[in-house]
């Protein structure tokens, strides 16, 4: 399972790789690899979307995606080739299985837009098998660690638990559910998603959302975000916060 | 904007939030409608600007879709369909979270009271019973609410009015003991003074709880989340996240997909704070399925392109391979429906290509080629049709023709032509109908004679065979194979005048058949009740060829019983005084004379029985003639033929014995009318006899049954079972005379025990032809009533 691969305490500059991962480039360079990334995460989720695909698979694409880059250069292979393999793998690690035609359908009409839909020709073959070989590559490099643990479960948990906190009417005026899955969601925007715990991110997520509406909860000795994570500190949750800000940041940046 | 929820959130945030708001939603018409009620929020913030100005920053730029009332997707449902868990667990069950925490006794206590609502639920034990109900000392809630209040020494009453009495007038306290286990429903609670009363009426729960017991449970039934709050109490090691991984229904594979819509939120149309990924810009046409369908359409497309293109250079084969890909491809393909419906028609699969073009026509009713294609194929099949004369369906498939194209002139043509034919083919059956009336009347006296002679020839084989079983085999055989031979041709030539005759007088039929079925089943059970209740009503066997005509000649001929019904008791009478004619007036006397020797002498009833079919013999000739022209006559003409008959009848005929005599002779001159059908009547005899008990047992269900048939199918099955239901039926009504019908039934019956076994096999070949047979007819009587109802137009 998944496990926090590189903590590092999230500081307000770009330098939000770790610094093994590569070796090369600039901040310039880092800068234009997160932004690809990020298109590509959202073309990803975007794709999700249209293929009816659950939050669960689309977040294993996210991961698959993520992880994969973590270990090859962006120049070496096709993003949105990635993106693709990643998808229909994660629709069969996920048990939600994503035909590649509809893949590559979807994605076709995404790179062009409103275009009719392939042709049955070579064109339409060669992408299916560049998908299906990229799958295969994708696997290689990941030593068929495909499987990971997400926040999400975490996260409903933890909803829960903390909608007992709260008067029954506050809590269904309030749409803390609904904003901490968008929240969840769009941290897979970005390489954090892998960087840091499940559990922070879910608790990170749930903290964000009833900030957002001010919603606050009984405080005994110890606070509710405490409990539910040992080892998740203020620190842990701002930086995860202070990830994904930037993430919604980059957004206004990037598309 | 929701106003509400900006109020709170800007008293959480105070002014900084306030001031950033007002500068990122600048633009925004919502905002600036609701921004002065907001001021007096900020004032009142008690905020201490702890907070990072990136979240505000992030709440001020993402506030339009936070607080846009859409946003919120989950609705009261989660309050509805709480609680259904335990036994599964679907999702780990956890322990309120303030255990955890040690939030303090009084905030605790605080947010109880002030959380905890009439009808929640709650869980004590009881504590102390007094004379006016109960006390409980509150353990935990269940319910929506999950919250640890055991240490909390919250005492609740319930009162003995709120305890539901079980009807008897003792005591409903006796009922509870101290440290019972009791579920009961918040009644009320003085948040004031602090006490709580419950109830252990099911109504006094919320809606969504009702399904929960109230009352006394055992320990087993404690909930979930408070016995695993126990154990963590007891065991600080124990942690949220301990107990959540070891939690079952945290490994459920399906967890997310459960809580996700157990919280309300939608996983087909997320949500996302990215401006970018509202499912509301997705357009409908760029997701997977949609593009999928157009593609699989314009694939298929090319391939019937393709098999067009086979098809015009004649290679029929790979054309109909590319149609059928395509339509694999794309199910209900039209253009390639329409395609493989005409190489269909090409091939002349004519019933195929109607289907393909149909499919096309459902999925485009508006095709103009299919409609096209499938008028010409419909006056195709029609024009098949017609040459197997089936006229009528040919008929309706030139109206459908029609329907598709008016204009068609070819179907125009057709229809016009085959309307004639109709026309013509009712006259002509009209015509011949009334040259076989008069056939049927001056049936030759001398050909009865023939018939009356054979089956005395018969009669004289039986009783051979009951003398050396073994040579009857032979003649059985020699006798049954020619007479099914002549027997089918006969029956063709039968079946063409029956419909002529039916198609004339259906509805004197319908009238007379109906009143007549129903009589004579009545007149029969009279007859039986008569007969010392030996013979018992029995329904018709199920699989007589009988009461299939029965049963599909009820509903057909159904619509006009009204009229009948008041008749048909005193034709119900009359019928019986027809039968008993023949009997006043020609045999009456010599009838009754000799069943009276009969009764006297029981010891030779079995070798008078046969001189007595000997002697019959000479009188039957004209008796049976005339016997029969009455009965054609009557069954002709209608109801009034038998009304005449019946009163001349019941003139003449008193005596109930001489009346079954009469019934017997004329149903015995009339099978032997038909010499032709002798062996059938034998073989039916043999088998009949075989079952001689039950036979009689069924006689009047039989009759019953047979006589609904008798007008339906007139082909010579019918007559057959006529001959033989007639013959049962005066086995039957001779049963009163024990010994006589003993006597007949064990002659018959030794006669013919073994030549049943032989002849099993000719009397079952007409039979199984029958449906079909039967279908003809039907056929024709629809086609008939079609006629009918089309002529006039």
């Amino acid at each position: 399972m998944e496990g926090p691969s590189s903590y590092v305490p999230a500081t307000r500059d770009r330098q939000l790789w770790p610094a093994d991962r590569r070796e090369s480039g600039g901040d310039a360079e880092s800068d234009r690899d997160i932004k690809t990334h990020f298109r590509v995460c959202r073309f990803i989720m975007e794709t999700g979307v249209k293929l009816g695909m659950r939050s669960v698979p689309v977040t294993t694409a996210c991961v698959l995606y993520h992880r994969f880059f973590e270990r090859v250069s962006l120049h070496a292979y096709e993003p949105y080739l990635v993106a693709m393999s990643c998808v229909y793998l994660a629709g069969k690690v996920e048990e939600q299985h994503i035909r590649t035609r509809d893949i590559i359908n979807v994605s076709h009409r995404y790179f062009n837009s409103g275009s009719a839909p392939l042709e049955c020709d070579k064109e339409f073959w060669d992408l299916r098998d560049s998908v299906v070989q990229c799958e295969l590559l994708i696997l290689r490099q990941l030593n068929f660690h495909v499987s990971f643990e997400h926040p999400h479960k975490y996260l409903l948990h933890y909803l829960l638990s903390v909608k007992s906190l709260v008067n029954r009417h506050a809590w269904s005026r309030t749409p803390i559910a609904e904003t901490s899955w968008a929240l969840l969601r769009d941290c897979y925007h970005g390489a954090m998603c892998i960087r840091h715990t499940p559990q922070h991110i879910a608790i990170a997520t749930l903290h964000l959302a009833l900030n957002s509406y001010g919603v606050e909860l009984p405080v005994g000795e110890r606070e509710w975000w405490q409990v539910l994570c040992v080892d998740v500190t203020k620190a842990d949750i701002d930086a995860v916060i202070s990830d994904l800000l930037q993430l919604y940041d980059m957004e206004a940046k990037c598309i | 904007m929701d106003r509400d929820l900006l109020r709170q959130c800007l008293t959480y945030h105070g002014q900084s939030l306030f001031n950033k708001l007002k500068c990122e939603q600048i633009e925004n018409p919502d905002f600036q409608a609701v921004v002065s009620d907001l001021c007096k929020a900020t004032c009142e913030s008690k905020s201490d600007g702890q907070d990072s100005p990136l979240v505000e920053q992030f709440i001020a730029r993402k506030a339009d879709i936070l607080f846009c009332p859409a946003w919120k997707t989950a609705t009261h449902r989660e309050e509805e369909q709480l609680e259904e868990e335990d036994a599964a667990e679907p999702y780990a069950i956890m322990p309120p979270v303030e255990l955890f925490m040690k939030v303090s006794y009084d905030e605790r206590r605080a947010m109880l009271y002030r959380d905890l609502e009439k009808g929640d639920l709650v869980v004590g034990r009881i504590n102390n019973i007094r004379e006016y109900g109960f006390f409980l000392t509150l353990l935990c809630t269940a319910g929506g609410l999950k919250r640890d209040i055991e240490d909390l020494e919250l005492s609740a009453l319930c009162h003995i009015r709120e305890i539901p009495s079980t009807g008897s007038h003792d005591d409903p306290l006796s009922y509870y003991q101290i440290g019972d286990f009791i579920r009961a429903a918040v009644k009320d609670i003085d948040r004031y003074q602090e006490k709580i009363t419950v109830s252990l009426h099911q109504a006094s729960l919320f809606p969504s709880l009702e399904h929960i017991k109230l009352g006394v449970f055992p320990r087993e039934e404690l909930p979930v989340h408070y016995s695993r709050s126990i154990r963590a109490a007891a065991d600080s090691s124990e942690t949220y996240e301990c107990i959540l991984k070891s939690c079952h229904g945290y490994h459920n594979p399906c967890v997310v997909d459960y809580l996700l819509e157990k919280v309300g939120v939608s996983d087909t149309h997320p949500p996302s704070m990215m401006r970018g990924l509202q499912s509301k810009l997705f357009q409908e046409e760029d997701f997977a399925s949609a593009i999928r369908k157009k593609q699989s359409a314009s694939w298929a497309l090319k391939c019937v392109r393709a098999g067009v293109d086979h098809f015009k250079h004649g290679r029929h084969v790979e054309a109909m391979n590319e149609y059928n890909k395509a339509l694999h491809i794309d199910t209900n393909n039209v253009e390639a429906l329409v395609a493989r419906g005409a190489l269909y028609a090409n091939k002349g699969s004519i019933m195929k290509a109607i289907t393909d073009f149909e499919l096309a026509l459902v999925s485009c009713p508006d095709h103009r080629n299919a409609k096209k294609y499938l008028c010409q194929t419909l006056v195709e099949r029609g024009k098949q049709l017609e040459e197997q004369e089936k006229l009528v369906t040919a008929e309706g498939l030139y109206r459908r023709a029609l329907s598709l194209d008016d204009s068609n002139p070819e179907a125009q043509e057709a229809l016009h032509k085959i309307t004639d034919t109709i026309q013509k083919s009712i006259r002509l059956r009209e015509e011949a109908l009334a040259k076989e009336q008069k056939a049927t009347s001056s049936q030759t006296s001398a050909e009865k004679l023939r018939k009356i002679l054979k089956e005395d020839k018969r009669m004289k084989k039986k009783r051979k065979r009951s003398a050396s079983s073994s040579s009857s085999s032979s003649t059985f055989s020699r006798n049954s194979s020619p007479s099914s031979s002549s027997s089918s041709s006969r029956r063709r030539s039968k079946k063409k005048k029956k419909k002529r005759r039916r198609s004339e007088r259906r509805s004197k039929r319908h009238r007379r058949i109906s009143s007549v079925r129903s009589e004579e089943g009545k007149s029969e059970k009279d007859r039986k009740e008569k007969e010392e209740d030996e013979v018992e009503w029995y329904p018709a066997p199920p699989n007589t060829s009988a009461t299939f005509l029965n049963q599909k000649g009820g509903p057909g001929f159904g619509e006009r019983d009204e009229e009948v019904v008041v008749e048909k008791d005193a034709e119900d009478r009359r019928i019986c005084q027809l039968y008993s004619l023949s009997a006043a007036s020609e045999d009456g006397e010599s009838d009754s004379s000799r069943r009276d020797g009969k009764r006297g002498d029981r010891e030779q009833s079995r070798t008078r029985k046969r001189k007595n079919t000997l002697s019959r013999s000479p009188e039957r000739e004209e008796r049976g003639s005339r016997s029969r022209e009455r009965e054609d006559r009557s069954r002709d003409r209608g109801k009034e033929d038998y009304r005449r008959g019946s009163d001349s009848k019941r003139r003449s005929s008193l005596d109930e014995n001489r009346k079954r005599k009469v019934s017997c002779s004329s149903a015995e001159s009339e099978y032997s009318r038909k010499s032709s059908f002798k062996s059938e009547y034998l073989g039916n005899s043999g088998s009949a006899s075989k079952h001689v008990e039950s036979r009689m047992r069924h006689d009047s269900s039989k009759w019953n049954s047979f006589d609904g048939g008798r007008y339906e199918n007139k082909g010579w099955e019918e007559i057959r079972e006529r001959e033989e239901a007639k013959r049962d039926c005066r086995k039957g009504k001779v049963e009163d005379e024990r010994s006589d019908a003993a006597n007949r039934k064990s002659s018959v019956g030794v006669v013919n025990h073994k030549p049943s076994n032989l002849t099993s096999v000719p009397v079952e070949r007409p039979k199984k032809d029958l449906p079909s047979n039967l279908l003809d007819i039907f056929n024709q009587i629809a086609q008939f009533e079609k006629e009918k109802g089309v002529g006039p137009k």
